[in-house]
């Protein structure tokens, strides 16, 4: 039985008031389910980053209802969603993101930290997800000694780290040449078969595709297939 | 705290050169501050410890003990309301001595008390005097630098009087001036030149009268009686010439740096933390609490503040070793304390705006940016 990771049911998102409003996403249907690694395409400006937030729970719909790992959070405060976030949500980001100031593994401790994880717990987890990436060797190195393949592996592991019911990337390989960009998204994918967990990646960069289950078009505020 | 550490870890430089400034700062705070209060000391430790807590001085004198003039009516007055042994008066004149056999010229305080008063000089070296004893004063210690010592003979310039110094005491200033205490045998030959037969325990007229009274007595002297002030001990004290003036420019000062620590902490975390608005998106996106990154801030400038100010008191301790004893410089500890929190206080107050903009910074920054 596949259970469904994400489910988003005629989520609208309007910015703007009266007479001038502006429909990013209009009565969109999505569902991402267990094991599943879906490519979201579409060109800039057609509203990506509305709806990688809004799916990520960074921007509250204007209408409709999201489901993650079964979970509402339509009636949630800011606060109850950065707690939600930090436990549910793994999120890479252009360029990795890292803390310049944290070296490889801490970058990992520091997330099971907030999530409030015991430390020789997390020292495991962090060791485990580093080996499997093929970063264990830089565990003690900042992010500006890696290169940006490797900064993307320990972003993927730092998603991973707090054992989130989905993974939400935007535009991993954005700053990557294609073969360094293609180790990131097979790593991911096969991440997400491994530990039986759903990943969305927004992206522009058709060549990534070959690893995805479904590759969808944002397009007019609603995902098509192709 | 997690996040705090490691980021000093990480930029040492940068946060070593505020931490220099901090210590600078925090180490000029407090050296201003001893100096203000030695000089302060030294100005007026004759009035702050003597043990008396009210002053009566004529009610045209603003508040100046020398402008003062009162007479025996005037103590007969107080005493019926204090009594007998709360209320003595005092007389005193600036005045040049020079001390016979050696090179010196002091400006000194003369101080007429009733030597079995309240305000009776505490001699810490020496004889006492006593209201019978004649031509011989208690001095204090501070002319011991020049050269003044027990059973010298010093000389009032303008008079000539000879008078033999009987004994020491200690932390007794006016105006800057050592005190020299008199009885008022010896103050009526000093003043008018004539040597009074028998003893008195005070001259006819004087400047003030202390009192030792409660807040109840103190109102009802003011209202009790006619053309006399009743000030505080704090009220004398500010009204000695020259006090304010040196406290007020000094207090500035001090003023001047805590604001300044403060607007350069500001200046220096919010440059920082408006530097790393989109890490902060990014820790917010991944589920960090606001409340976390708020702490995180706060924390570095309490260790920055905290550090420095540990340094630049270990480094006040080293330098008062090392200051000349005429040096007016005094830092007591409740001074210490007080001056540390406040250094600690407008540091915490100063990054707060950085700790709003951290506030403000919103996770959906995270999303969609290209830049670092």
């Amino acid at each position: 039985m596949t259970t469904a990771k994400l489910v988003m049911k005629q989520v609208t998102k309007t910015y703007g008031d009266g007479d001038s409003t502006l429909s990013v996403l209009n009565k969109l249907d999505f569902q991402v389910n267990e094991g599943e690694f879906v490519a979201v395409l579409g060109p800039s400006g057609s509203g990506k980053s509305t709806f990688l937030s809004t799916a990520g729970a960074l921007l509250s719909p204007t209408n409709g209802e999201i489901l993650i790992d079964g979970e509402s959070i339509a009636d949630k405060n800011k606060a109850e969603l950065t707690e939600f976030r930090l436990h549910k949500i793994g999120f890479m980001f252009q360029n990795a993101q890292l803390l310049p100031y944290l070296k490889v593994e801490e970058q990992l401790l520091f997330v099971a930290k907030i999530a409030k994880l015991s430390s020789s717990e997390s020292k495991k987890r962090s060791a485990y997800l580093l080996k499997r990436l093929g970063i264990w060797e830089r565990r003690n190195h900042y992010p500006e000694k890696l290169s940006g393949g490797e900064k993307q592996r320990v972003a993927i592991a730092r998603a991973w780290m707090n054992n989130p019911a989905i993974l939400f990337a935007d535009e991993p390989t954005a700053s990557l040449d294609f073969k360094r960009g293609k180790e990131v998204v097979q790593m991911l994918a096969d991440e997400v078969k491994r530990e039986g967990k759903a990943a969305v990646m927004v992206t522009h960069d058709e060549r990534m595709l070959e690893w995805c289950d479904r590759v969808l078009y944002l397009q007019d505020g609603i995902l098509l297939e192709r | 705290m997690f996040l705090a550490m490691r980021e000093l870890r990480h930029s040492k430089a940068r946060y070593a050169l505020i931490m220099v400034i901090m210590l600078l700062v925090s180490f000029l705070v407090l050296f201003v501050t001893g100096l203000a209060k030695g000089l302060a000391y030294a100005n007026i430790s004759a009035i702050e410890n003597m043990p008396t807590n009210y002053y009566v001085v004529q009610g045209d004198a603003e508040h100046k003990f020398r402008r003062s003039q009162l007479n025996d009516s005037n103590l007969k007055d107080v005493r019926a309301i204090v009594g007998n042994e709360n209320a003595t008066p005092l007389s005193m004149q600036m005045s040049t001595i020079t001390a016979t056999d050696l090179d010196v010229k002091a400006d000194v305080t003369f101080f007429a008390v009733d030597m079995a008063g309240p305000i009776a000089p505490k001699v810490v070296q020496g004889a006492e005097i006593s209201n019978d004893t004649v031509g011989s004063v208690i001095v204090d210690r501070k002319l011991e630098e020049s050269g003044i010592k027990i059973g010298s003979v010093i000389s009032d310039q303008q008079t000539g009087m000879t008078l033999k110094v009987a004994g020491f005491v200690e932390d007794n200033s006016y105006s800057h001036t050592p005190v020299v205490y008199i009885n008022a045998h010896d103050w009526q030959e000093l003043t008018t030149g004539v040597s009074q037969k028998g003893a008195t325990d005070h001259p006819a007229s004087f400047n003030l009268i202390a009192v030792h009274a409660t807040s109840d007595q103190a109102t009802s002297l003011q209202e009790g009686l006619k053309g006399v002030d009743v000030i505080t001990q704090k009220e004398a004290i500010a009204s000695i010439p020259g006090y304010s003036e040196e406290q007020g420019s000094l207090l500035m000062m001090i003023a001047f740096l805590f604001v300044i620590s403060a607007v350069v902490l500001a200046v220096f975390f919010y440059v920082i933390t408006i530097q790393k608005t989109s890490q902060f998106g990014i820790l917010k996106a991944m589920g960090t609490k606001t409340s976390y990154l708020a702490w995180s801030v706060l924390g570095q400038v309490l260790l920055l503040s905290v550090s420095s100010l540990v340094v630049s008191l270990l480094m006040i301790g080293g330098m008062k070793m090392i200051l000349p004893e005429s040096m007016p410089f005094q830092l007591n500890t409740p001074t210490l304390i007080l001056t540390s929190s406040l250094f600690v206080g407008m540091s915490l107050i100063g990054s707060l705006i950085s700790v709003l903009k951290v506030a403000k910074v919103d996770a959906l920054e995270a999303i969609g940016r290209v830049g670092a």
